[in-house]
């Protein structure tokens, strides 16, 4: 078990040097000089022309006229202490320009997986007690056929069915512009029902997951002796089911989670774009079209640093879940 | 060859060639027979969305190889109106710049299925190829590869997709490396845990005994025994691919030169004000359907050949 645990961080911790060191070779691989590029490959893409001052101060920045290992010494350093570069289109700091985007972000990941593990499981349970029934089967059909769907390409259907379509839902933003509240709850209202939209497409992409996964760990948990006991004490069926079955159950869904947001970062930067929701994947994609490289690297390195995080944080919580795992 | 013989009239070597030749040939007919049957068999096992998956790949393809055929314009030629609605000049309409959109569907399936096929089989091959010979040779070349697979598969992969290609350009053949080099651990890591369970067989250590070679027994004995496992794979790849090639198009950042089902959906959404406008429902609709309908497909014949290939595969969802 030790092993096995020093190996998981051995593994997060390879992880996080290999992104690093992509992105510290990345603006160094490019053919020619990274920053003289000022073509428009896209129609409609607005073309950045730099000045020579901002050049040079790319040159410097990623010091491009040191030696290698001397240039990965420095980068390295500057991360240490948070520097992260200045973004040219934001014209400030990148790691401000990521706190400033960043909650909206978190904001959307966190209440889509909250949402989609708590009514996975409650979907699961139901399926798993009825399942020799015709209406698990026809629910099974749909929940995976739902799951095979991007999540952006559900996001653009939700989007287009709610918001164009029945004029339900805003079509972009985060909160209403230049809105004066009376008060937090207003303000609050505002914010998740802009938010509703993206949570709900993040929410759909990952409820199938955990849907199946509530269902078969139930269905093999309830074959156990000690549901058999259980029964046998005289306990009710709820009590069964919630206290001794759903409980064993729950512990692969935990650490399907830390998994999920993995995947749901990368989904979360083309659900974004569709909502036009100000998180991170927006600004990704601006800085992108912008040729903002201190921008996508630093956008890149903390999307990373938040799943690594994730990773490590499931790992502690199902080792208090599950007492059998050592820390 | 048979008529040259038949004129030098030498019956005795006529009969000779042609039992050879008859032998050839029924063995030929025989394999031919055994490739058809080994896809009709499985063909006859697959549930009804099994077959709806396979009949509509099928129709994608056929739609994609005969393009220049079912369209009467080129998709990169102005040929009618600015947003035309659809109408018998254009069956599905124009985009802003006038050009038709049912033939930058047709000719957008192609891009679809080259990224697709082109990454699902380098992966897939050859990822299973690293790991059927890391898991045979095993040691320290089994242990560093397991090392980077474990590395590989924990990297973020889409966005890792967007930083590499908003760096190196946006074109098909970047799209394509860079999605191989994010999807060969899952190959190789399933192949390596075959290759591993199957090496203890009593029958391949009593081929080995009887002398055979190590690349002989991977060929013959190792490989056709993964062959079906990777092949479920390499569908996954392949819907993988297609997801990540429209994610990219739809972020601006495919081949400007092509027009994919992605650039489509991109042209379509940064166009100022669509939702607001009726266009949304011939310009942004059909390349998203396609997009749905390629990617069900593909679903259903990995879901169906997941459920025949049940008893040889340990996969489970959410591996």
């Amino acid at each position: 078990m030790v092993n096995d645990r020093n190996s998981f961080i051995f593994r997060l911790l390879s992880t996080l040097f290999v992104i690093l060191v992509i992105n510290f070779f990345l603006p160094r691989m490019m053919p020619g000089d990274p920053f003289s590029t000022t073509s428009a490959d896209e129609v409609g893409e607005d073309i950045i022309v730099m000045t020579e001052e901002q050049h040079l101060y790319y040159i410097n920045y990623y010091g491009l006229d040191r030696p290698l290992p001397e240039q990965f010494l420095a980068y390295m350093k500057n991360l240490m202490t948070g520097n992260l570069g200045r973004s040219i289109y934001y014209k400030m700091p990148v790691s401000d320009v990521i706190v400033l985007h960043l909650p909206w972000t978190i904001l959307i990941v966190v209440s889509a997986t909250v949402i989609s593990t708590i009514s996975g499981v409650i979907l699961g349970t139901l399926s798993a007690k009825n399942r020799k029934k015709g209406s698990d089967r026809i629910m099974m059909t749909c929940m995976i056929a739902f799951a095979e769907i991007p999540s952006f390409l559900l996001g653009l259907i939700l989007l287009l069915i709610f918001g164009v379509y029945l004029r339900l839902f805003p079509l972009a933003g985060a909160v209403t512009p230049f809105a004066n509240y009376n008060g937090l709850a207003e303000q609050i209202l505002d914010i998740s029902y802009h938010a509703f939209l993206p949570v709900l497409t993040l929410s759909l992409s990952q409820l199938t997951g955990v849907y199946l996964l509530t269902r078969n760990t139930l269905i093999t948990v309830t074959t156990k002796d000690y549901i058999r006991t259980a029964r046998a004490k005289g306990l009710g069926e709820k009590k069964v089911w919630i206290r001794h079955a759903l409980r064993n159950a729950l512990l692969p869904v935990v650490t399907r989670t830390g998994f999920t947001i993995g995947i749901m970062m990368g989904g979360v930067v083309l659900v974004e774009n569709v909502f036009s929701y100000p998180g991170i994947g927006m600004t990704l994609r601006s800085a992108v079209v912008g040729r903002d490289y201190p921008l996508i690297q630093g956008i890149l390195l903390v999307i990373a640093v938040s799943i690594l995080i994730c990773n490590l944080l499931v790992d502690k919580i199902y080792g208090k879940l599950d007492p059998r795992v050592v820390i | 060859m048979i008529k040259d013989t038949a004129a030098s009239g030498n019956a005795g070597i006529l009969s000779f060639v042609q039992a050879l030749n008859i032998d050839r040939i029924n063995r030929i007919v025989s394999s031919i027979n055994r490739i058809v049957s080994s896809i009709v068999k499985p063909f006859s096992r697959f549930s009804t969305e099994g077959k709806i998956g396979i009949f509509g790949i099928l129709c994608i393809i056929l739609v994609a190889v005969f393009a220049p055929v079912i369209t009467i314009y080129p998709p990169q030629k102005i040929t009618g109106d600015s947003l035309e609605p659809p109408g018998p000049g254009h069956i599905l309409g124009t985009d802003e710049l006038g050009m038709d959109i049912w033939s930058q569907i047709c000719y957008g399936a192609r891009m679809s299925l080259t990224i697709g096929l082109a990454v699902a089989f380098i992966a897939g091959f050859g990822g299973g190829a690293i790991g059927i010979l890391a898991g045979y040779i095993g040691g320290y070349i089994d242990q560093g590869l397991m090392r980077v697979i474990d590395v590989t598969m924990a990297l973020p992969s889409f966005p890792l997709l967007i930083v590499i290609s908003a760096f190196l350009g946006p074109s098909i053949l970047n799209v394509i490396l860079i999605l191989v080099l994010f999807s060969w651990a899952k190959p190789a890591r399933i192949a390596r845990s075959q290759t591993l369970s199957l090496k203890k067989n009593s029958y391949i250590i009593a081929a080995r005994n009887y002398g055979a070679k190590p690349f002989y027994l991977l060929w013959r004995h190792i490989f056709p025994e993964v062959l079906p496992v990777l092949f479920v794979l390499v569908i996954g790849i392949s819907s993988h691919a297609i997801i990540a090639e429209a994610g990219l198009a739809f972020l601006g950042l495919g081949d400007p030169t092509s027009k994919s089902w992605g650039m489509m959906l991109n042209h379509a959404t940064s166009f100022r004000s669509i939702y607001f406008t009726p266009y949304w429902k011939w310009w942004l609709l059909p390349p998203l359907f396609m997009l749905i309908f390629l990617l069900l497909c593909l679903a259903f014949i990995s879901r169906d050949m997941e459920r025949i290939l049940d008893p040889k595969l340990k996969i489970k969802k959410g591996f």
